[in-house]
């Protein structure tokens, strides 16, 4: 059977490992924010709005077994109905985002529904279109600004508690706070039964009907999932930047967030972090820099896609064995 | 009985591949389907675990119709298959995907906020089972990592895990050694005791020694059916079947 | 028509390889970036012509020798990301090379007034689009279904394992499919170049759009690149013509419904 074909390779499992590299991660994180400046700590916020729809790509590729291409779009849907929330109906943001949420596992849920059938390389031409389809619609609606996005997003408001959101200091710390909300969610779910069922599907779907899983609902549970987690993400981005275009919708964002994961490690969760950060801050340090950054992103993508299997996280856990059979020799 | 087919014709487009196939098996009883390839064996052997659907007949399972029912309904009631190719989860260990088959089986798939190996009804279950299985020196090791011999194992393991009514084993002991073979037979025996069993094998040895019954298959037609030591004698099944095996 | 010619490369590629590759639409820039260089060096628009798919093939070569000859065997996520790293590369040496400004030829003198066809006047550079586009089709056709090499080559589709246990060199077929298909793209370029110009960019607007032709028509299957792209090329313009605001989702719904309709498009296998 051809069940070999879509399946991804070299996905990372190791509970122990994520959590000590999300520590590090979030502790830097932290670091930076106290110690940099304004646009350290917007950065700071950025890219953990990235590692959340990074994330969110990791869960469908490692859990599910499918690849979206289309993923941008559920950025999109967040982003956009937080907009909506926010400006037309007067909305207080935070529960925007929350309403976001759900918006995003609906629409999920219902593409799931009719595309999880399709297999590997159908599975990426179709949320491809669809994401564009999407894009499209953003590009040429009036009510959503069209190419010129909409701008005036505000921040959730608590004030009353003496804390400034518009801070870039304090909504560093908020986005961070949703990453590691998230980031501990979606640990929860892959250590959980259900989780290793995900985990299970993606490596033998025949095998998991035949033991009587219900393969299919399993793929919409993941990709509802998924896309609840990137519309979050979505809703937090134009917040943090009080601005939405139709550039976010693009495709190339989807490939982007997938090569994160594949630089930071796939299937690992916080190797998604890790991945968003390197990447974005690849891109804004060559930016600075050279002119043709582009050439050489590709070409490292290029390298990281041929010869990194495991990535960023591939090569912590071979450093972290090295170590420990050193100490063992002691 | 367990489970019949009634009157069970499938075809491929033009080709008839299974007709007219009337069977019947028994409780706690060991079932050998035996014939030349293409026989129709696997599809016989798809059509119950419900992969494919038949065009005419009826599938009863105790005493219940179950034509409509999907590969992984038939699962949940009991009829469990293992497969001919080796068919596991490559990345998990051989503790894992026994803890994972039984997770189907208590329906706790869905739960959020327990680990499977916390579960210490579930663990000593499937210590259980890998020891039937004879892998206990290997529960930590990763499927894609055994021996073809044990994956064999483990594939009926899993099997196994399910509790089922109906065990289907599409050819336990295609590809391997001897000695594996050996094992595999005293595996099978063992199980054999507890469980209703289906077996589809080319090796008669293998079906000689597990088999109470014996269906013959050729070309898509019942030609044969009864104990293994009436086949031994039947003038029919030897030039059909076993003639052409012997030269 | 245009349509027709890069998503007949892409579906050779795709039904040879089954990689979908996305840096399709920067080798069509690229090809009409040649064609560029060749009608300024030369001024000779059929130069162009001929040039610019040979020079585009020859990348494609080297980009199968270089890249594609090691993911064959990896999992799709990883030859799409990998052809997404070359969009990036493929935009970025245009960049270099010729500059962010957007470029224009012009037709040859004998296509460059109109033609009257049934009483409506037709821009002869247009129909001789179609004139390439159907050429290339007959080509594709007969060269697939009636010469030996075109045998050789649906077997290794077929059943790789076959072919080579019958000494079909399927890799070299590859090759030269690859190639084949990179110059479909580069001959695409070429031909739009007159009417619609060339400027960085030009890659991602017929990407997606072939995509969805390759989807509709069924992947691999030339006549349902053929077919896939009349549809889509037809509800593209006219949409546009009739209604603006809805043309591009309209197409989308195009590709939707035939998926949902026949998962593996319209000729699928």
């Amino acid at each position: 059977m051809d069940y070999m074909e879509d399946k991804m390779k070299a996905v990372n499992y190791n509970p122990r490992l994520r959590l000590h590299l999300f520590i590090v991660l979030v502790v830097s994180a932290l670091i930076s924010i106290f110690f940099g400046g304004y646009f350290t700590r917007f950065f700071i916020a950025e890219i953990a709005i990235l590692s959340i729809f990074a994330m969110s790509l990791d869960f469908l590729a490692a859990r599910g077994g499918l690849v979206s291409l289309g993923h941008a779009m559920f950025l999109g849907i967040g982003a956009y109905s937080t907009t909506i929330f926010i400006l037309n109906l007067g909305i207080s943001p935070f529960i925007a985002t929350i309403l976001s949420l759900l918006i995003g596992c609906f629409i999920g849920l219902l593409i799931s529904y009719f595309i999880v059938v399709l297999n590997g390389i159908f599975f990426i031409m179709v949320t491809l279109a669809l994401g564009e389809m999407f894009h499209a619609w953003v590009f040429t609606s009036e009510l959503l600004g069209g190419s010129d996005g909409i701008s005036g997003i505000i921040r959730p408001d608590i004030s009353f508690m003496g804390i400034d959101m518009n801070d870039p200091f304090i909504f560093a710390i908020y986005s961070l706070l949703w990453m590691s909300l998230i980031y501990f969610i979606l640990s929860r779910i892959t250590d959980s039964p259900l989780g290793r069922n995900l985990d299970a599907l993606r490596q033998n779907h025949m095998r998991l009907s035949a033991i009587g899983g219900y393969a299919k609902v399993y793929k919409i549970i993941a990709f509802t999932i998924s896309s609840g987690v990137a519309s979050i993400a979505g809703s937090l981005y134009v917040q943090l930047n009080g601005f939405i275009s139709p550039e976010l919708t693009h495709w190339t964002v989807s490939g982007e967030g997938l090569i994160m994961i594949i630089v930071g490690g796939i299937g690992s969760i916080s190797g998604a972090i890790l991945g968003a950060s390197v990447v974005y801050i690849l891109q804004h340090e060559l930016s600075n820099f050279i002119s043709w950054w582009m050439l050489i992103v590709g070409l490292l993508f290029i390298l990281v896609v041929l010869f990194m299997q495991d990535g960023l996280w591939g090569l912590i856990e071979k450093l972290r064995l090295r170590l420990l059979k050193g100490k063992n020799k002691i | 009985m367990i489970l019949e087919l009634k009157k069970l014709s499938k075809s491929f487009g033009s080709i008839k591949v299974l007709k007219n196939i009337n069977l019947k098996i028994d409780n706690n009883e060991c079932v050998g389907i035996i014939g030349p390839n293409g026989a129709g064996k696997s599809t016989l052997f798809n059509v119950i675990a419900g992969h494919l659907k038949h065009d005419i007949g009826d599938v009863i399972y105790k005493n219940i119709n179950i034509n409509n029912k999907s590969n992984e309904q038939r699962a949940r009631f009991g009829i469990v298959q293992s497969f001919q190719k080796n068919s596991m989860f490559p990345e998990m260990t051989v503790l894992e995907s026994i803890m994972l088959a039984i997770s189907h089986r208590l329906n706790i798939t869905f739960q959020l906020f327990t680990n499977l190996n916390s579960n210490i009804r579930i663990l000593n279950e499937a210590f259980e089972i890998i020891k039937n299985i004879g892998l206990d020196k290997y529960s930590n090791s990763r499927s894609d990592a055994l021996s073809y011999g044990l994956q064999r194992q483990l594939e009926i393991g899993i099997a196994i895990a399910c509790s089922p009514t109906l065990l289907l084993l599409d050819e336990p002991t295609a590809g391997m050694s001897p000695l594996e073979t050996k094992n595999i037979i005293r595996l099978i025996k063992n199980l054999s005791k507890n469980y209703t069993i289906v077996i589809v094998e080319h090796d008669m040895e293998v079906i000689y020694n597990l088999a109470h019954r014996i269906y013959v298959l050729d070309r898509g037609k019942i030609i044969f059916n009864g104990e293994s030591e009436e086949i031994k004698n039947s003038k029919l099944v030897q030039d059909k079947y076993l003639g052409i095996e012997n030269v | 028509m245009t349509l027709f010619l890069l998503s007949a490369g892409l579906t050779i590629i795709f039904g040879l390889m089954k990689i979908v590759n996305l840096a399709h639409g920067s080798l069509y820039m690229i090809g009409a970036y040649i064609g560029l260089s060749i009608w300024t060096i030369s001024t000779s628009f059929w130069l162009a012509l001929i040039l610019a798919p040979l020079f585009t093939a020859l990348i494609g070569y080297l980009l199968y020798q270089v890249l594609f000859r090691h993911i064959q065997i990896a999992d799709p996520m990883r030859q799409v990301l990998l052809t997404f790293g070359l969009i990036y590369i493929g935009l970025d040496s245009v960049r270099l090379f010729w500059g962010t400004m957007s470029h224009s030829i012009s037709a040859p003198n004998i296509l460059s007034n109109s033609i009257i066809v049934l009483g409506e006047s037709y821009p002869s550079y247009r129909l001789f689009v179609i004139f390439i586009g159907i050429l290339i089709a007959a080509l594709l056709y007969i060269f697939l279904e009636k010469t030996k090499i075109g045998a050789k080559v649906r077997a290794s589709v077929d059943d790789p394992e076959m072919a080579k246990l019958l000494r079909i060199d399927t890799d070299k077929i590859l090759i030269y499919m690859f190639a084949l298909g990179c110059g479909l793209a580069g001959l695409a370029g070429i031909t739009v170049a007159p009417i619609l110009g060339v400027e960085p960019g030009m890659d991602m607007e017929v990407l997606v759009l072939t995509l969805i032709v390759v989807v509709v028509g069924g992947p691999g299957s030339l006549k349902g690149a053929l077919i896939g792209s009349l549809l889509i090329g037809f509800v593209d313009s006219y949409g546009k013509v009739y209604i603006p605001e809805i043309a591009q989702i309209i197409i989308y719904a195009v590709m939707a419904v035939t998926l949902l309709l026949k998962p593996n498009g319209l000729y699928g296998r």
